[in-house]
């Protein structure tokens, strides 16, 4: 494996534009995509990357996922903002690498990528019990539930031509709703996080405050992070009596002041509201 | 609890129950209840709380070396873990909320250079904190002095709690520092790049800088007993 990770831009256009270390494309893509990079070989070398199939040659590398190169690179063009990613990931979107799809559905929806919408929503139709189940002889589901579900939050109700907005929501919903019921916490909490992007419902928050409250502190981290990016207000309080760190709590209630709908953008001052959760901050640093 | 303080046999028996505890949700009750008594002989368990990996047991121990106060400094400062960021934060945190003079160095040294933002966020939080009793107007100018400096340059942490704690920090500055009216300009300017939403690039950071602001400017100065 290659020693260090890249020192600047340039070192790293270079170790993803040869082909010989793979260690190194892979830390090359990571970088780009954590670094922001707006070169303009960026994107493209990156949507090459993501054609690439095959495990690490080198088995003292430590990294033992599949189609390592393609995975990071999908990862990094969800963070760069730029359409050319979208038909190739779309493409991702149907690898057999439950993985690679994992990755890309999360960069779709970083990138707010309309046409992923329905690919996305068929990987999830057959439901919890189908496409929700356990992937034999792994902790994996049998599709990326999560990130999908994600994502479709993500992408709200913009018509993939950009018209207008998609009136019928019932057969969206439907789908999601289904993941409330999954036998795994983590999961339910994609699917309320989604469900209450897309109604905008208490009800769906109510259950992610339920969850602040779960046993395992993996999940009340979950749904901290899951309430943060929708904006919830009414979470206020019982984010801050969540037993997790104060770091994951300050980051969601962060997101309770910035995501809510009812931040007025054009404010330079914070409500009384935003004044609450500020305060309630201030308690946690 | 009740009103009168416990004796040492009743704060042993709330240690043993800390030490004996086998779930993080027990640990956690049996933590509250050592630091409700917020008894001497409860800092050393209480410290040793902060390096298990347990934030709610963490928070309840931090609130009962709070409630200690001053007592509790040296123990603290000679049992810092050089090596679990998490529980150096914790400790941070503990001298923060008690604002004594003597943790200082160990607030200034971690704003500086600790590479926990969570540390740096306490410790920029713990500078508006302190609690300079019987000092004089000429001692609190020099501690000013000394402080203005340090949470200025953290306004370029490139964490945004960190700058966020520093808004925080500033404005706490106030209470102790009692500033003249030049003064407090001062403080004012170092608030101002924070509160600028075109150079402070988190909504959050520059909404609270701008409630800072907002306080200082039309809070009456604040007097204390």
């Amino acid at each position: 494996m290659s020693q260090g990770t890249p020192l600047n831009e340039a070192q790293a256009l270079d170790w993803l534009r040869q082909l010989k270390d793979s260690g190194q494309r892979y830390y090359a893509a990571w970088w780009l995509g954590r670094m922001r990079s707006n070169h303009p070989e960026a994107v493209p070398l990156l949507i090459q990357a993501l054609a690439e199939r095959g495990p690490r040659p080198d088995p003292v590398s430590g990294i033992d996922e599949p189609n390592p190169i393609a995975r990071n690179a999908a990862r990094a063009l969800g963070k760069l903002a730029d359409d050319r990613a979208v038909a190739p990931l779309l493409e991702a979107l149907e690898s057999s690498d439950d993985g690679l799809r994992e990755a890309a559905a999360r960069s779709l929806g970083q990138l707010g990528a309309l046409k992923a919408r329905q690919p996305m929503l068929r990987r999830l139709a057959p439901g919890p019990l189908v496409a929700g189940a356990p992937r034999p002889g792994s902790s994996r589901l049998m599709e990326p539930c999560e990130a999908l579900l994600e994502a479709l939050g993500a992408l709200g109700w913009q018509e993939e031509d950009g018209s207008g907005t998609i009136t019928d929501h019932e057969p969206l919903l439907a789908v999601v709703r289904a993941y409330g019921d999954h036998e795994r916490p983590l999961i339910r909490s994609a699917a309320y996080r989604s469900l209450l992007q897309l109604t905008r419902e208490n009800c769906w928050g109510e259950q992610l405050v339920n969850l602040l409250l779960h046993n395992e502190l993996q999940v009340r981290r979950a749904a901290l992070l899951d309430l943060g990016v929708t904006g919830w207000r009414p979470a206020g309080s019982a984010i801050a009596r969540t037993l997790a760190e104060n770091s994951l709590k300050l980051i969601a209630l962060r997101g309770l002041v910035e995501n809510s709908p009812a931040r007025n953008q054009a404010s330079l001052s914070p409500s009384a509201a935003e004044v609450e959760l500020l305060v309630a901050m201030d308690d946690l640093l | 609890m009740s009103s009168t303080p416990p004796d040492s046999r009743q704060v042993q028996a709330l240690v043993d129950a800390v030490q004996a505890a086998q779930t993080a949700d027990d640990l956690t009750g049996a933590v509250e209840d050592l630091s409700a008594c917020a008894h001497p002989m409860a800092i050393p368990c209480l410290i040793q709380v902060l390096g298990f990996n347990n934030p709610g047991a963490a928070v309840a121990a931090v609130d009962g070396l709070v409630a200690i106060g001053t007592t509790a400094v040296p123990a603290i400062l000679a049992n810092l873990d050089e090596y679990n960021y998490g529980a150096r934060a914790w400790s941070v945190r503990a001298l923060a909320g008690i604002g004594d003079l003597r943790g200082l160095p160990l607030l200034e040294r971690a704003l500086a250079q600790d590479i926990g933002p969570s540390v740096r966020r306490a410790a920029a939080r713990g500078m508006g904190g302190l609690q300079p009793h019987g000092f004089t107007a000429q001692q609190r100018q020099e501690l000013a002095e000394r402080i203005l400096p340090q949470l200025k340059a953290a306004c370029a942490d490139e964490e945004w709690i960190v700058r966020y704690a520093v808004a925080v920090g500033l404005e706490g500055m106030d209470h102790w520092w009692q500033p003249p009216a030049a003064q407090r300009q001062r403080l004012l300017d170092t608030l101002q790049p924070l509160a600028d939403p075109r150079q402070e690039v988190a909504p959050v950071v520059w909404l609270r800088a701008r409630l800072a602001l907002h306080r200082l400017t039309t809070a009456a100065p604040v007097t204390r007993a």
